[in-house]
């Protein structure tokens, strides 16, 4: 029985964690699209913001993965 | 009277040729500078939006005046930008202080005791998403502020939104179409900080722009209102000739 709950959380993380690194690449998407629409000296660290925490999505999922 | 034949003596009656020196014509060659002609509709008015708007210096203000970096993709190439303002730096309060306390949640976790039965593993991994999500909760919120800009620039006022990192609103009124200005400062943190809606009812489709909690509300009305008067005088020299 706790090994059934441990593989559906399992899952769970799983999936959340998928979900999320879809939401991180949609972020960084938008981010290049808002730098691109208005142009200010700030935009190159907000771009670098959004692949920084698309990566931690990456290692996130992989993390999840190994659980 | 007789003419000279000595080429080097001149008659009296010739009429005298005096040949340029080669610096004169140097001067001559040279290229007159020709003013810049500045993309604003008068150039008193350059200085005079300072008086009214004042400076800004620090890029991450909420009230930006004659930003020099600052562009946007709709922008024409003779559009210049008077002012950039965004919302109040103070509406940002409300997500700073929930983003702090979302990092220490996780401090909160250890007096819970079922929580103790799960590895360690999925523990940390369980913490390792509850920071991404503050993270990203506190990351979101930042950008739907900084990019929620309104500008008024030597042609137009203009209304760029970002909501939810997925809906982008653009409105623009011309600034010969704009009919009426008002503002409304409400509330203590309003009154006490100096910001309030900006609305601008226009002639156009879109017949109003409103900007939203904007710090000086008197000053963007006292631009908008010497802009069109400018505007207006500049059609009224037009039609006169």
């Amino acid at each position: 029985m706790e090994g059934y709950f441990f593989i559906f959380t399992k899952g769970f993380f799983i999936l959340s964690s998928i979900l999320y690194l879809v939401f991180a690449l949609i972020v960084v998407k938008q981010v290049t699209s808002m730098s691109k629409s208005v142009t200010d000296k700030f935009n190159p660290i907000l771009v670098i913001f959004s692949y920084l925490h698309l990566g931690f999505s990456i290692f996130l999922t992989l993390t999840m993965f190994g659980l | 009277m007789n003419r000279s034949k000595d080429l080097d003596t001149i008659a009296p009656d010739d009429e005298i040729v005096v040949s340029k020196s080669i610096k004169e014509k140097k001067l001559e060659k040279k290229e007159i500078p020709i003013e810049e002609t500045k993309p604003i509709i008068n150039q008193d008015f350059d200085y005079s939006f300072h008086d009214i708007l004042g400076h800004t210096k620090s890029p991450f203000s909420a009230f930006l005046v004659h930003p020099k970096v600052l562009t946007f993709s709709e922008q024409d190439e003779a559009e210049e930008i008077y002012l950039a303002a965004r919302p109040h730096w103070i509406n940002n309060l409300s997500w700073v202080i929930l983003a702090t306390l979302m990092l220490f949640v996780p401090i909160f976790f250890k007096y819970f005791s079922f929580l103790n039965f799960f590895p360690v593993q999925y523990q940390l991994s369980a913490l390792l998403f509850w920071y991404i999500i503050t993270f990203i909760y506190a990351f979101e919120r930042f950008l739907s502020w900084y990019f929620n800009l309104f500008l008024v620039t030597n042609h137009r006022v203009v209304d760029i939104d970002f909501n939810n990192l997925l809906n982008k609103h653009f409105a623009t009124a011309n600034l010969n179409m704009i009919q009426d200005v008002s503002s409304s400062v409400r509330g203590v943190f309003g009154t006490f900080f100096n910001f309030g809606d900006v609305l601008i009812q226009t002639a156009s489709e879109k017949n109003q722009i409103n900007f939203e909690r904007v710090p000086n509300p008197e000053k963007i009305i006292k631009l908008l209102k010497e802009l069109r008067d400018l505007e207006e005088q500049k059609k009224g020299e037009q039609d006169n000739g």
